[in-house]
């Protein structure tokens, strides 16, 4: 897996292990990005920069590289970086307090949030429905402004957003999203017992599977006119509307009788899933975003199927790592794992036009004696030297790169420059490529790399905190990775 | 347990329709201690009150800011008398100011003009011819009153449960029916109608604060969610969203209460 989905996959995790350890946020996110990008070096597969590493050594004639070759260089990479921290974490890492740590940059919404309360668990007693009306969700909504957004029926049924019309039970479950004192006022008039945490409900209401969002009538909507009863949300996408908010006002009473305009923002909660296939209807724009990742995990038989397929396709057959890794893609869009859609938006059109710009660039340097001439020339401002001190200097060479431009642009500008410069000095040009390939991941002393760009944020890291941290580890990259190559390959 | 509200014309014998009933089910009976009450809760002299109740505006007139605020305060303390339950109302209007209550047995009596003509020659000493016309002039204001109001026809039967017409049926007969009617399930108190006469009463409190302030506003609340709904433009909207926000501390039984602005005011709305 590419090291960014690896490190955004992380990110609710991580908070939340800190949050609940009492551990500053700003302690865990360094380490854990660092080792995503150190992971990235174990395949052939694991950062753009290796990915791209054959197809770069192809106009050389130079043999290919296996998917694993890379792995014992890789493995001492990432043991040293988690070394690295774990003996002097304490004085490379900056010191957060743990409050401080969950302090994300605080948005409209989340004051809107803090406005209509938090998710609640409660029981019904088991005389609930005894000698009286039945109690539906409207009901409880109309008389303590809480809405039910997930319930229990029997036999062990669980109903999420249940409709204003359905009942509920004696001995029932139900999740309920309020304020405190509303939902304490619903408790003691119902007899209802508040839970310490969700436990019926917690798989549901997990951050990653469901959650709240904003949602927006937009001009033209089909919704524009109507009350959010006629729509009814709730029966038609399994979503519970929670609050309108209307020209800086929060209207949390009787939203279901409110014609709804153009500009009305909806607060919404539900699952992910159902939330996306709402958003899909396009009858509202949603600002906060359903990024969420989906889980399939009934394509989980499939993915893996093309995987190994892909993964046979280079070590067996020694077929291209480009051609092998696209019929994996292929596969798993003919069975559906993904979306063409999907693919396309996971494509970094910003790469592909960088490489598009970059590969001629490199092949024009190479065509024209370019490369080779400044590989002599800098050869001979060094002078001879030994291949370790090449490969050292390539080492250093990379890293700086690395730091400025993008670690796949400085791959394809260097790779020729170097396979001309270990020629032109005795040594081995597949490993000077390898080291390029290697080393522009080591991408630690400025925030620069796209998974420090990611944690930055939410650690709340300044410049000067990647640049303490990251001398340290980009030194050790180093020393590791010449050292590995030196004692795996020999040179 | 229930409220009994009697609309009648003058002399058609609906008050000791009233005081029967009420002795013979054990309520109180109340007229102008509505009258009493709110001028002494709002500090307006009782003159002011029933001439905002009593006297249907001009045609050239519209229904003046303090007309509407007199009128607010007499609902107000309506609202909170009738909290106690078991109570016998003849007055103006009584089944107007407490719409949407389920607990309440509307009653209409009327009388025949020639016994209301003879009561009137009797009592106040004057001719026929006299009577005749006060009579005819009083139900011409009170209908007119009501319209303006209310946008109703006091004399259109459909809004009582009951209309009683005093002439071969007597007083007596009249009081019978309405003890029979009033102890009947529909008619009983319930969680639900007292919870609405709660949110009445509170809305009519809180309007009558707010109209003081010269808020234009038409109030509901249900369960103590309270929404105050205007016509207002922009600016005295913020006003009135501060004010609210005070009342909110002010007023008792308030569980939430927001400000609706630009939108159509639903049909029970205060």
């Amino acid at each position: 897996m590419q090291n960014i989905g690896a490190a955004a996959l992380f990110l609710p995790a991580i908070q939340r292990v800190g949050k609940s350890l009492k551990i500053p946020v700003s302690r865990l996110l360094m380490p854990i990005g660092f080792s995503a990008i150190l992971g990235g070096t174990v395949t052939l597969v694991g950062s753009s920069p290796l990915i791209l590493l054959n197809d770069l050594l192809a106009p050389f004639n130079l043999e290919p590289f296996s998917l694993f070759d890379v792995t014992p260089v890789g493995i001492a990479l990432v043991v040293s970086g988690i070394l690295c921290f774990v003996v002097f974490g304490r004085f490379i890492l900056p010191k957060g307090t743990a409050s401080e740590g969950d302090a994300e940059s605080s948005t409209e919404i989340e004051s809107v949030m803090e406005d209509i309360g938090e998710i609640y668990e409660l029981k019904t007693p088991d005389d609930f429905t005894d000698f009286r009306e039945s109690i539906t969700v409207g009901y409880l909504r109309r008389r303590y402004l809480v809405d039910i957004v997930a319930l229990t029926e029997a036999p062990d049924f669980k109903v999420i957003s249940p409709g204003p019309e359905v009942e509920i039970r004696s001995n029932a479950d139900i999740a309920v999203y309020g304020r405190e004192n509303d939902v304490r006022r619903l408790a003691e008039k119902g007899a209802m017992i508040i839970k310490d945490n969700l436990e019926v409900f917690k798989d549901e209401f997990v951050d990653s599977a469901s959650g709240s969002v904003e949602a927006v009538v937009a001009p033209r909507s089909p919704l524009e006119g109507k009350t959010l009863n006629q729509v009814n949300l709730q029966d038609r996408f399994r979503v519970t509307p929670l609050a309108v908010y209307r020209h800086g006002e929060t209207y949390r009473a009787e939203i279901g009788d409110l014609v709804l305009a153009v500009g009305d923002a909806i607060l919404l909660h539900g699952t992910w899933a159902r939330l996306k296939i709402l958003q899909e209807e396009k009858s509202l724009l949603f600002t906060t975003p359903v990024d969420v990742e989906l889980l399939r995990p009934d394509k989980a038989v499939f993915a893996a199927l093309w995987l190994i397929v892909a993964l046979t396709m280079v070590l067996v057959f020694k077929i291209q790592l480009s051609v092998c890794l696209m019929t994996g893609a292929l596969g798993m869009i003919i069975n559906r794992v993904l979306s063409i859609d999907e693919a396309y938006r996971a494509v970094d059109w910003r790469t592909i036009f960088l490489l598009a710009g970059l590969i001629p660039l490199g092949i024009a340097t190479e065509k024209t004696g370019t490369a080779a001439w400044i590989a002599h020339t800098t050869l001979d401002i060094v002078g001879t030297v030994k291949p370790v001190v090449l490969i050292a200097l390539i080492g250093v060479l990379s890293t700086i790169f690395t730091l400025v431009i993008s670690n796949v642009g400085a791959t394809v500008l260097l790779v020729p420059l170097v396979v001309n410069m270990a020629i032109a000095a005795n040594a081995d040009p597949r490993m000077a490529a390898l080291v390029v390939g290697l080393a522009t991941s080591n991408s630690f002393i400025l925030p620069t790399h796209q998974v420090n760009a990611l944690y930055m944020g939410p650690g709340r890291y300044r410049s000067v905190d990647f640049m303490k941290a990251g001398m340290l580890v980009s030194i050790i990259f180093l020393a590791v990775m010449v050292g590995m190559i030196y004692l795996v390959y020999g040179l | 347990m229930s409220i009994i509200t009697i609309s009648r014309g003058s002399y058609s014998k609906g008050k000791e329709v009233a005081e029967k009933v009420a002795g013979q089910l054990g309520y109180e009976c109340i007229s102008r201690e509505v009258i009493i009450e709110a001028s002494e809760r709002f500090k307006v002299s009782e003159a002011k009150l029933i001439k905002a109740i009593h006297d249907a505006p001009s045609i050239f007139e519209r229904i003046s800011q303090d007309k509407k605020t007199f009128i607010t305060y007499i609902q107000s303390a309506f609202a909170s008398r009738l909290k106690r339950d078991n109570i016998v109302y003849h007055g103006l209007a009584g089944h107007l100011l407490l719409k949407g209550i389920p607990h309440v047995l509307k009653i209409r009596i009327i009388a025949e003009m020639k016994d209301r003509i003879a009561t009137e020659v009797e009592r106040e000493n004057i001719n026929e011819k006299h009577a005749r016309l006060f009579l005819l002039k009083d139900d011409k204001a009170r209908r007119k009153w009501t319209k303006s109001l209310y946008g109703v026809d006091p004399w259109d039967s459909s809004l009582y449960d009951l209309v009683i017409h005093i002439h071969k049926l007597t007083v007596d007969n009249a009081v019978d029916f309405i003890c029979q009617a009033a102890t009947s399930e529909q008619f009983k108190t319930t969680e639900i109608s007292r919870q609405k006469m709660e949110d009445l009463a509170l809305a009519c409190q809180i309007k009558a604060a707010l109209l003081e302030q010269n808020f234009d506003v038409s109030v509901i609340s249900e369960y103590g969610n309270v929404l105050v709904y205007t016509k207002a433009s922009d600016r005295s909207v913020y006003k009135l969203e501060k004010r609210v926000k005070t009342l909110s501390r002010e007023i008792e039984g308030i569980n939430n209460l927001e400000v609706r602005s630009g939108m159509q005011f639903p049909p029970d709305v205060i």
